[in-house]
């Protein structure tokens, strides 16, 4: 569904080079984590998978089809939620707006939008403005808005890295019941290695600067997960203990 | 406090200050004897006998008129051409100097050219009101599109916002506080520009009003001409605010929820 293959981005005027070669792919229906120490490119990576950034050199490619700017059927979370949410709108003018781009009939982009508001348990705010609500409820709404356009490839950059814990638990469980529910392919960017083991059928670790997938690790946990069981098994201290070293390792090698 | 004492503390509040003006303006006026400062009851009956006549058809309200289309011709010139800039980055490299040029000619400076123009006709004093009420709001808007955050207009390109709808939802809203500043700037310029135009070689108007009762010395009359101007200017601002709530009240709730 999603193939990234050579990719490389260096910014000009300051010549960084942010991305030096990262290959990988994600299957349909898949949801993958890209983790890697801070400032290695996620967010950069991300945007050029989005469309948002033209790449250096490589492609990316989604469905078959090359990305030459935002895909029509890719949503995105983004880490700032809220700078993503339009002030001046209440909730629900913010989920239904991309409906209204897409020309869907006014009866149909309303059961969307109160079938995700619903999913993301914010029926009853649909009338408030973003910043009436705290950050881990903007950052729902903004899940909202990106379930309720129905997407093919659903991208997230570090969207829970800025809620305290017992907000980010929740989330990261109604991101996975979302992802069951509609089977999107999901690229999930953390710099958090429990939550990328928690969330993720794979794992993709970028090195430090020069930037390239260092590992691609599958995480072979049980497919139901549980914030307490989950987290208990030995397994999943087994990934946890190798991820941490590799990032350890990611840092040293810059 | 119940109600009544509440409502009478208030009126006392708004009209105090104003109140006290006017003693201090009797007092000074029935001391001083000087012909150019009538009594305020002197002043207030010449604006009674001046103003409810005709004179609302014949001169207020052309005036109001001139002032409106020079102001409305502005707004969508200065928006426009404000939105059409800041966009653009090559625009604006190509403009600014232009721009920075004109805001820096203090405004009085173009009275004699005012004078020159705007004698011959109502479009030329519109046009005069308009070119002065245009740099504010243009160089605001500018400012403000520039400032338009990157991750909203990320998530716009991502969800297929483009065009007019852009614009609509993203551009004019994003902008909308700047914008509107400008906007209130262009207003006390407006009215300025609407006498100064009015005073020169013109047959009718607040402005030619005002300096026809000063020529004569009917002093009263010149008096309550401009308490006319005050009140008019005061209106304006007013009505001028209670938009501005309505357009802003999303800013001023997240002004005031971040606090
Ligand atoms: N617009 C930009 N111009 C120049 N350099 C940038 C830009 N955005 C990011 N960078 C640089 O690219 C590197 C990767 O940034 P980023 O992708 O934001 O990393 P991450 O999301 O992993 O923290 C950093 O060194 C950063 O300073
Ligand atoms: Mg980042």
């Amino acid at each position: 569904m999603l193939e990234v293959s050579g990719l490389r981005k260096v910014y000009e005027g300051r010549r960084v080079e942010a991305l030096r070669e990262v290959t990988f792919q994600v299957d349909a229906g898949e949801l993958v984590c890209v983790i890697g120490p801070s400032g290695c490119g996620k967010t950069t990576l991300l945007r050029c998978v989005a469309g948002l950034l033209p790449p250096t050199a490589g492609s990316v490619k989604v469905a078959g089809a090359a990305v030459t700017g935002p895909p029509p059927r890719m949503a995105v979370v983004f880490q700032e939620y809220g700078r993503s949410l339009f002030p001046w709108m209440t909730v629900r003018q913010n989920v239904e707006l991309p409906l209204k781009e897409k020309r869907m009939p006014a009866g149909r982009r309303g059961e969307l939008v109160a079938g995700s508001l619903a999913a993301v348990g914010l029926a009853d705010v649909a009338d408030a403005h973003p910043w009436q609500l705290s950050g881990g409820m903007q950052q729902r709404v903004a899940i909202a808005r990106a379930v309720a356009y129905e997407p093919q490839v659903l991208l997230m950059d570090e969207p829970f890295a800025a809620v305290d814990a017992q907000t980010r638990a929740d989330l990261e469980d109604l991101v996975l019941a979302l992802w069951r529910d509609t089977g999107v392919t999901t690229l999930f960017v953390t710099h958090d290695i429990d939550e990328a083991v928690y969330l993720g059928q794979r794992v993709i670790v970028l090195s430090g600067s020069p930037t390239v997938v260092m590992e691609d690790l599958k995480i072979d946990l049980p497919p139901e997960r549980d914030q307490l069981t989950t987290r208990s098994l030995p397994r999943f201290a087994d990934l946890r203990g190798h991820l941490y070293a590799q990032i350890q390792r990611a840092r040293g090698d810059r | 406090m119940n109600g009544t004492g509440r409502a009478v503390t208030r009126v006392l509040t708004v009209a105090g200050v104003p109140a006290l003006l006017v003693i201090v303006w009797q007092l000074y006026s029935a001391a001083s004897q000087n012909f150019y400062v009538p009594a305020p009851g002197r002043v207030a009956q010449a604006f009674a006998e001046t103003w409810f006549s005709e004179r609302i058809l014949d001169d207020v309200l052309p005036s109001l008129a001139r002032l409106l289309a020079g102001y409305a011709l502005a707004v969508a010139a200065g928006v426009g051409a404000g939105v059409a800039i800041g966009l653009s980055p090559r625009l604006r490299a190509a403009a600014e100097p232009v721009l920075e040029f004109f805001r820096a000619i203090p405004p009085p400076v173009l009275v004699p050219l005012i004078m020159l123009l705007a004698g011959i006709g109502d479009g030329m004093k519109v046009l005069v009101i308009a070119s002065g009420c245009v740099w504010p709001i243009l160089l605001n808007t500018v400012e403000g599109v520039r400032a338009l955050d990157e991750v909203l207009s990320d998530t716009c390109r991502m969800y297929g916002v483009r065009g007019l709808s852009r614009l609509r939802h993203l551009v004019l809203r994003g902008a909308s506080p700047q914008i509107m500043a400008g906007l209130r700037q262009a207003l006390s310029i407006g009215i300025i520009l609407m006498v100064i135009s009015e005073m020169f070689a013109s047959s009718s108007g607040l402005g030619f009003t005002i300096v026809l009762f000063q020529r004569g010395f009917q002093i009263a009359e010149m008096w309550s001409g401009i308490l006319l101007l005050g009140l008019l200017g005061y209106v304006l601002a007013l009505l001028f605010r209670r938009l501005e709530r309505r357009v802003l009240s999303w800013h001023s709730g997240r002004g005031v929820g971040r606090a």
